[in-house]
């Protein structure tokens, strides 16, 4: 069949990857001239299936208990068989972290083939077609999908969500799976988060390697409050220790797409433009005129960011 | 424990934006006059794997799977004190992650039982990362992802996996054998190899197999997926560099900026 | 009467039993010898120098005459100066005054008479002991009134200045009473003995005189004696240590003071403990006088670092004398100077090994600690391991550049030696020079004076791979050692004989180190090449500036390999006036903080070494100031942008300086 499935993680609920994720969706659904089926896993409320159910034309809930936590083999087990149950032509996921360690996984055991990081997603020649970044975001790759289903995960909430239309119809089921004993989680640390998640935040304050250590981010938050923005940084920055992981933007990070990214003390190596290429607005303040990370700015300001931030946020503040 | 860790041999991605080119016959990137390097996070992987020795003993065998000049990929992992090391010669210019798999799944079967396998989570060219899931169902076992560390757990069959995830970590128990892939982390650094270790390690011995003694078919380099396009896009982005004759102009001028676009939303 | 002819002194007079004396000076010596004895047996335990310290003794000579007996170093600075040649002369007068006794008693040849007695004797020995006085009392002054930082307190020096003044003051006091209780005729002659002698005849019976005398006189042979036993085990010794270390020194200017290991046998690789240095090192530790000079002149130690080359020496000096020292201990962290965060904080500059007046080697010991916490250990800061990293991965330490070996060369017609075969000079552009953006305004603006000059040359472009320069000074030499035997390759299959660098490590790499790989070629840093152009008549300058300019000597330049003039020459061509010297300048130069791999750390913000140079060049009120090395363009810049005040102070290279004084349509003005 020439379905799309969709496939949402229940406890996210319909954030704006899930948005984008539907539109893709059915944008693909329509090339192929098949149906938007989306399949919701783990627990969810009743207003995200009604906010699915207003853009797919079927919506698979799948409320196995044993779904209530995330661990990767019993979502695989439960993918595979909602994917054999509906047997699609494409399955779509999004950029998180569960979405791109199953993917590849899931297409094996469909036989089919899987790609990521994808920009775009189209059909030629009957096969699924992906376009992604490759090279450190130097080059442009179309990738031909030989085999099927393609299950693709995509650069959600760079996607435009779907138009809401007649509403689909809702399935509720249980699969049935036997939970997978080899594997358990045995502890979960969830980062206190004020506000949004950093790919939904629409302003970001990001600090880089320039800034020689943990103390001068402090400064940093202090101007990210004044304007209500999240805290990011390069992936140098982390490595050093000075900031979390979880900040980490680029490449192998988060990827954002904010209105406004603002970099500080940051190159801008291919390798962080990555992930940071679908912000509307990229400023930053860098002491280095020949940062390359200019070269993707809107507007920048060529200082040494110890004389800038303080009278930053006092002007800000003003504002 | 006993460790096998794959390491892939890609063109250096701090080649300068101009010197980069594509040869668009081949649809890979033409290597000119960059070097090349290990995936750093094989190189994360490789140094995951010291630690986990260092703390509890094993044995660790590297792993590649390229051209030839992925043997001094090996060599520096021998020099860093890895125990063996196996290179498979594989031409196909560019495969796909499945057939990647296949030859590694069909290589660690040859070289025998294993607690787990590491690989790093994407390469630095293509990024695809599928090849540790891809390898974990190519020999049946599960897959753990993002980890940045692991050790064994008390119960001797098992480990216990540290993995980064979109809000924080987790840490993920799990029989062995397992294939666990490896993020960047500030404690899993690369190190530096000693250069006595760097002098020895060209006498390490080290395997060398051929597609065909592993029984993998070169026709299926592309089976799974194939490169239908490789292209460098052209960007436009003129940057507007913030003027004025006091440096506290300056700031105003970008603080303008700056609410502008804020205020926007 | 009187006849000068006759002029002598009764020696011994009043002294019985002076036998004591002679008797007395078998265990002296003994004792003396024994402590000298002591310190060799030490230095044998030292490894073998690879390079002979005993070739060319004209040489060495020359260098004993000038530093161990003019001590020309020690002039440096007026006060030790004057201080320390008036005891050293006043005890060269003493002994050769003690010795002329001595020919003359004990072997019986007459020559203690006449007017060499009175003129020599007495007058010239009576004022340089009493300058002796002057010269202990100035260094009491200095140690227990000025107390400047770079001295070392101890116990020791204090009753070492206190036993000189006892010997010299009981010794006029011996004279004194002698000339006045035997009413000596040529008394006067003696100047400071006779106004003793006046002094005493207005209190004192000739009995009196004649038994303080006798006390005296045993009271100041034990004083001398005991000290000459005692000195040998004292810092004193430099005397002998010193000189020694001076004639044994190094001939090669200060750039070329790195020895090379042999992978095949060194083990470990590398210093760490006592056993690893050589007899020469060992040496160098036994010479040391405690000035503390080469501390005072280091660039990182007056940033308010740890690192203290006098330290270093002096704890390594006390570790290899304790008795059945363990040679194979490790001495990392002995002491916090010996610790491994001070060694990672040499700029190599070098300012130390010129500083020091006994010509002890204190930068390379530190070198050769991080060769072993670099290849032994594989523990050293990030920021070099990533820079070593990526000069193994892709030839040159800029890991993230956005240029590549060609890029400065846009639009200008330049050759590689694989087009041009007939090239005569080969410029090495250097990683710096092409990869870093500013320098590369350097390398076009030295380009183009090649072109105007009429210089057949030819670039390497891809082909250039670092020299090494960093990995060596780092601690990696093996890395250094593939690189030099890889350039080297490229250099001979090229042909290459003629070599001009745009940079001074480059040059100095080429110049000193590369011939032990069997790389020889004629080499200079592009300031001398020009010059040589410009004395040749082949450049000149159409508009010199009227800019007031200094210029920064590159320690690599400079006090590594003795080139100062030819940079100024240019500066001087290239603006209408002599260029302003900075206070310290040339071989005193004060290092811009990036050599030793120093540029790829970051340092703490009130410890930057580039900034203390920078505020120095800002002080001297020149509008550009003028460097010659990519590393010095770069700290510089970095250090101005950092501490200027309103004025815009320029940094150019000599070459940007020449390249802008010519007339040419369309000039590209450089670093404006």
């Amino acid at each position: 069949m020439a379905d799309v499935i969709t496939l949402v993680w229940g406890p996210a609920g319909v954030d704006r990857a899930a948005q984008g994720l539907l539109g893709a969706g059915r944008r693909l659904a329509e090339s192929l001239g098949g149906k938007l089926r989306a399949a919701v896993l783990g627990a969810t409320d009743d207003a995200s299936i009604a906010a699915i159910q207003s853009v797919a034309d079927t919506v698979l809930v799948v409320e196995d208990e044993v779904l209530g936590e995330y661990q990767p083999e019993n979502y695989l087990t439960a993918l595979v068989a909602v994917c054999k149950k509906l047997s699609p032509s494409a399955v779509l996921l999004g950029n998180d972290t569960a979405s791109q360690e199953l993917a590849a996984r899931l297409a094996h055991r469909l036989g089919g083939s899987a790609a990521g990081d994808a920009v775009d997603v189209s059909v030629a020649d009957g096969r699924l077609q992906v376009t992604r970044g490759v090279y450190g975001g130097k080059a442009t790759a179309k990738i031909a999908l030989a085999r099927s289903p393609g299950v693709v995960w995509v650069r959600a909430r760079a996607m435009a969500p779907a138009v809401a239309r007649a509403p689909g119809e809702v399935e509720r089921i249980k699969l049935g799976i036997a939970p997978d004993a080899r594997v358990r989680v045995v502890s979960r640390n969830v980062e206190a988060k004020s506000g949004a998640r950093l790919e939904d935040a629409r302003l970001i304050v990001s600090g880089g390697r320039g800034l020689g250590g943990p103390e001068p981010f402090k400064q940093l938050q202090t101007l990210a409050d004044a304007i209500g923005a999240q805290m990011a940084a390069s992936r140098a920055a982390c490595d050093a220790g000075w900031v979390p992981p979880s900040w980490q933007v680029g490449q192998t990070g988060k990827k954002v797409a904010p209105e406004l990214y603002l970099a500080i003390a940051i190159s801008g190596a291919s390798q962080h433009i990555m992930g940071i290429a679908d912000s509307k607005v990229i400023c930053a303040i860098n002491r280095d005129p020949d940062a390359p990370i200019f070269k993707h700015c809107r507007f920048g300001l060529v200082e040494d960011y110890q004389k800038v931030v303080g009278p930053l946020v006092e002007k800000l503040k003003q504002h | 424990m006993n460790i096998l860790v794959c390491l892939k041999q890609i063109l250096d991605p701090q080649i300068p934006a101009r010197d980069f080119r594509i040869d668009s016959a081949k649809r890979e990137a033409d290597r000119g006059s960059a070097a090349l390097v290990t995936n750093i996070f094989c190189e994360n992987a490789l140094e995951t794997a010291l630690q986990v020795r260092e703390a509890h003993g094993g044995k660790i065998t590297a792993i590649s799977c390229g051209s030839e000049t992925a043997e001094e990929v090996l060599r520096k992992a021998l020099a860093l004190r890895a125990d063996e090391a196996v290179l498979i010669a594989s031409p196909a210019a560019n495969p796909d992650p499945l057939f990647v798999a296949k030859t590694l799944a069909a290589a660690i079967r040859k070289i025998g039982s294993f607690d787990v396998v590491l690989v790093g989570r994407e390469a630095g060219d293509w990024g695809a990362g599928q090849t540790g899931g891809l390898l974990a169902e190519e020999l049946g076992v599960p897959c753990i992802s993002f980890a940045e560390s692991f050790e064994p757990a008390s119960d001797p069959a098992k480990v216990r996996v540290k993995r980064q995830t979109d809000s924080g970590w987790e840490v993920v128990e799990s029989t062995t054998p397992l294939v666990v892939t490896i993020t960047n982390h500030e404690h899993n650094v690369p190190r530096i190899p000693k250069t006595r270790d760097v002098m020895q390690s060209y006498k390490k011995p080290l395997t060398k197999w051929t597609l065909a003694d592993l029984g993998v078919d070169p026709q299926t380099a592309n089976s799974y997926y194939a490169v239908a396009d490789l292209f460098i896009p052209q960007k436009e982005t003129r940057c507007e560099f913030i003027s004025g004759d006091t440096l506290d102009a300056k700031i105003d001028a970008f603080a303008n900026r700056m609410t502008e676009v804020v205020h926007s939303i | 009467m009187n006849d000068p002819q006759q002029a002598t002194r009764e020696v011994f007079w009043n002294i019985h039993h002076a036998w004591v004396m002679y008797a007395l000076l078998v265990p002296t010596v003994a004792v003396a010898v024994y402590g000298l004895y002591r310190r060799v047996r030490v230095w044998r335990r030292g490894q073998p120098e690879t390079e002979s310290r005993w070739d060319r003794p004209q040489e060495r000579i020359v260098l004993v005459l000038k530093h161990a007996l003019l001590q020309l170093r020690t002039w440096r600075k007026l006060y030790p100066g004057v201080m320390h040649a008036m005891i050293f002369w006043g005890f060269i007068v003493l002994t050769l005054a003690t010795t002329v006794v001595m020919i003359d008693y004990d072997f019986r040849i007459p020559i203690m008479r006449g007017y060499f007695y009175l003129v020599f004797q007495s007058f010239l020995t009576d004022i340089f002991g009493a300058l002796v006085i002057v010269g202990i009392g100035m260094a009491a002054v200095r140690r227990w009134i000025a107390r400047p930082k770079t001295l070392v307190y101890t116990r020791e020096a204090s009753v070492i200045l206190c036993v000189i003044a006892a010997i010299l003051f009981s010794g006029f006091l011996v004279e004194g009473w002698r000339i006045a209780a035997t009413d000596d005729p040529w008394g006067a002659w003696s100047p400071v003995g006779y106004l003793f002698a006046r002094a005493s005849g207005q209190l004192m019976s000739v009995e009196a005189m004649r038994t303080a005398h006798v006390t005296t006189w045993w009271t100041h042979l034990l004083l001398a004696f005991g000290f000459l036993a005692w000195a040998p085990y004292t810092k004193m010794a430099h005397v002998i240590r010193a000189t020694l270390n001076i004639y044994t020194s190094r001939l090669a200017p200060i750039g070329a003071n790195l020895r090379k290991v042999d992978f095949e046998s060194e083990e470990p690789l590398g210093i760490h403990s006592l056993a690893g240095f050589t007899w020469k090192d060992l040496l160098d530790f036994d010479a040391c006088t405690e000035c503390g000079r080469c501390t005072a002149v280091c660039p990182a130690n007056h940033v308010g670092k740890q690192l203290s080359p006098r330290d270093i020496i002096l704890d390594l000096q006390r570790l290899s004398h304790s008795e059945n020292a363990d040679f194979s201990k490790s001495y990392l962290g002995a002491t916090p100077a010996l610790s491994a965060d001070a060694m990672w904080e040499c700029t190599t500059c070098g300012a130390c090994v010129d500083a020091c007046p006994v010509s002890i080697e204190q930068m390379p010991k530190i070198v050769d600690t991080r060769r072993y916490l670099v290849m032994e250990d594989a523990e050293f800061p990030d920021t070099m391991q990533q820079a070593l990293t990526s000069v193994e991965t892709r030839g040159h330490p800029f890991r993230g550049t956005a240029f590549s070996r060609v890029d400065w060369a846009q639009g200008l017609t330049i050759s590689t030696m694989a087009e041009a075969r007939d090239a005569e000079v080969l410029l090495w552009v250097g990683c710096g020079g092409a990869l870093v953006e500013r320098n590369q305004q350097v390398v076009r603006a030295l380009a183009q004076l090649l072109t105007k000059a009429g210089v057949k040359f030819a670039i390497l472009g891809r082909e250039e791979k670092c020299t090494g320069d960093p990995a060596r000074r780092i601690g990696n030499e093996f890395l250094f050692q593939q690189l030099a035997q890889e350039n080297v390759a490229t250099l001979d299959r090229y042909q290459v004989k003629k070599i001009v660098t745009s940079c001074p490590h480059c040059f100095n790499t080429f110049r000193n180190e590369y011939p032990q790989f069997g790389g020889r070629y004629e080499v200079n840093h592009h300031s001398e090449y020009l010059a040589e152009l410009v004395r040749a008549g082949k450049l000149s300058a159409d508009m010199p500036t009227d800019k007031k300019v200094t210029f920064h000597d590159p320690c690599y330049l400079g006090r590594h390999n003795g080139v100062y003039d030819a940079p100024r020459e240019l500066v001087q061509l290239s603006t209408k006036s002599t260029p302003i010297e900075m206070t310290q300048n040339r071989s005193n130069g004060f290092c811009c903080g990036g050599g030793g791999g120093m540029s790829f750390i970051d340092e703490p913000p009130d410890k930057r070494v580039n900034q203390a140079r920078a505020k120095q060049a800002l002080e001297t009120g020149a509008d550009i100031v003028a460097v010659g090395c990519p590393f010095c363009m770069t700290m510089l810049e970095d250090g101005i942008n950092a501490t200027k005040g309103d004025r815009e102070t320029k940094v150019m290279d000599v070459a940007e300086l020449l390249w802008q004084a010519q007339a040419k349509d369309g000039q590209q003005k450089a670093g404006q």
